[in-house]
């Protein structure tokens, strides 16, 4: 449970870090909130020779309004997102989300900028920002780009992150009509972790009939991923029991569902349609 | 754990077959294989760096190639071990033609032990498939150069894309 040396580094500022990480490109780690990476550490599984620590950078931890966008810096930590007055009242999801993950001293140290940039197949941030449909930022030695999402997931805990950069922000549209959203969870119960979980973001017609959905599903598959089918089968329904049972029936579509000695694959997939079920009424009691 | 999939290679099955008992090729194709040596007939030592996202290792192992029906069958037995963790088990490949190629299926059965699979239990089949479909897109590439085509080149349209976007940039810039 010591992890081998390591050298670190707390940069003042983003470009400093930019500029660490690319002094080693094979060794050199982002730090952001260290709970996936340290664990990894501790067990030897990782081995970087540095930590660039962003977490440090007081400027890349924020939550605002900007226009019709939310913009949420890398280093915010979960709890800032559960406890955004702000988020509860113009995106509900976000906070949502962030209160079913892990115990409390997680939330307050994880990140959601690290949480996404890990990947882990059942971590829970990258199921809501592909609901959304956010995008996210990154800045490397040459410049900034902006990557959809759903393109930025790439497999299992590897997203389109090259070597040197670093998210810096997510950027969400912020949700406009009448929309409701939800999060429904299995944890698992030790680690806290999905099980399968489910972020939805539905938009309503005036007359109450489906305008969009975006569902996004983790836990299922090697990564999360957006669960197009279901979304497809959804729009221009009223969104009863019926129309809802048949979308859901598509959760798994596509996708090769995980299997390990807590829940097998058939398993992992009756979930998912359940709770894509569950959510999705849930998304819809609350559009207004 | 049992695994298997298939993979649809653009090759005829002969040269498949040809590049799967390589073991120049094989070093190619493997993901993060360092070193790979033949210590007898059908037996090699290998060295292999290898993981996913911030989880890496070094495996030191061997594997042997038996029952070698060219062109449709072998088997490989494989046993390495690391500071991760171990792993050994055996995989059947069996190679069929199909009119654009090759179909490979696969089946193995392998075990998992130490650190890597008391604490990453639920990421191992995810790396296994990525390692398979990494590992067999580059046989593909490699069993298709050896029939004198031009190897394809990995990533393509990823560089290609980021070349654009670079210039488009630049262009907005100046």
């Amino acid at each position: 449970m010591i992890p081998a040396q390591f050298d670190y580094k707390a940069p003042a500022t983003l470009d400093e870090a930019v500029a660490l990480l690319n002094s080693d490109l094979d060794g050199a780690k982002i730090l952001a909130g260290g709970h996936s990476l340290i664990p990894a550490m501790k067990l030897r599984l990782a081995q970087p020779q540095l930590l660039v620590d962003i977490a440090r950078i007081k400027s890349l931890a924020y939550i605002r309004e900007e226009g019709d966008q939310i913009l949420i810096g890398a280093t915010t930590t979960h709890y800032q997102l559960e406890s955004s007055d702000l988020l509860k009242q113009i995106c509900p999801l976000l906070p949502e989300c962030a209160k079913s993950i892990g115990d409390v001293q997680v939330r307050n140290r994880g990140t959601i900028g690290g949480s996404v940039a890990h990947l882990d197949p059942a971590g829970d941030w990258p199921a809501a920002v592909l609901a959304l449909d956010a995008d996210l930022v990154l800045v490397g030695p040459n410049g900034e780009r902006t990557v959809k999402a759903e393109n930025f997931f790439v497999d299992l805990l590897t997203t389109d992150l090259q070597p040197g950069e670093i998210l810096r922000e997510i950027r969400i549209k912020k949700p406009s009509g009448k929309f409701g959203h939800a999060y429904q969870k299995v944890p698992h119960p030790a680690s806290g972790f999905a099980v399968v979980g489910v972020a939805v973001h539905l938009t309503l017609n005036d007359d109450g009939s489906c305008k969009s959905a975006g569902i996004g599903v983790t836990g299922v598959g090697v990564k999360a991923y957006r669960a197009k089918a279901v979304e497809a089968a959804l729009a221009g329904t009223n969104l009863d029991d019926n129309a809802v049972g048949a979308g859901v029936a598509h959760v798994c579509d596509g996708i090769d569902p995980n299997s390990d000695l807590y829940a097998s694959s058939d398993y992992r997939c009756h979930l998912a349609q359940v709770h894509t079920r569950r959510a999705l009424q849930a998304a819809k009691a609350r559009a207004q | 754990m049992k695994l298997e999939g298939t993979h649809e290679l653009d090759a005829p099955r002969e040269r498949v077959y040809a590049c799967l008992v390589n073991p120049e090729v094989l070093q190619r194709c493997i993901p993060g294989c360092e070193r790979l040596e033949q210590t007898a007939e059908n037996t090699f030592s290998a060295t292999i760096k290898t993981g996913v996202g911030s989880i890496k290792g070094v495996f030191n192992g061997t594997a042997r190639l038996e029952d070698l029906r060219e062109p449709e069958h072998l088997r490989l037995v494989v046993d390495g071990k690391g500071a991760p963790g171990f792993l050994k088990g055996s995989g059947d490949l069996d190679l069929a033609s199909t009119e654009t190629g090759t179909k490979v299926a696969y089946t193995a059965d392998v075990q998992v032990g130490g650190t890597i699979a008391s604490v990453g239990q639920r990421m191992i089949q995810g790396t296994a498939k990525m390692m398979a479909t990494q590992f067999f897109t580059s046989l593909g590439a490699e069993a298709k150069t050896a029939m004198g085509e031009p190897p394809p080149q990995h990533g393509f349209f990823r560089t290609a894309l980021r070349w654009f976007s670079g210039w488009v940039r630049r262009l907005f810039r100046s």
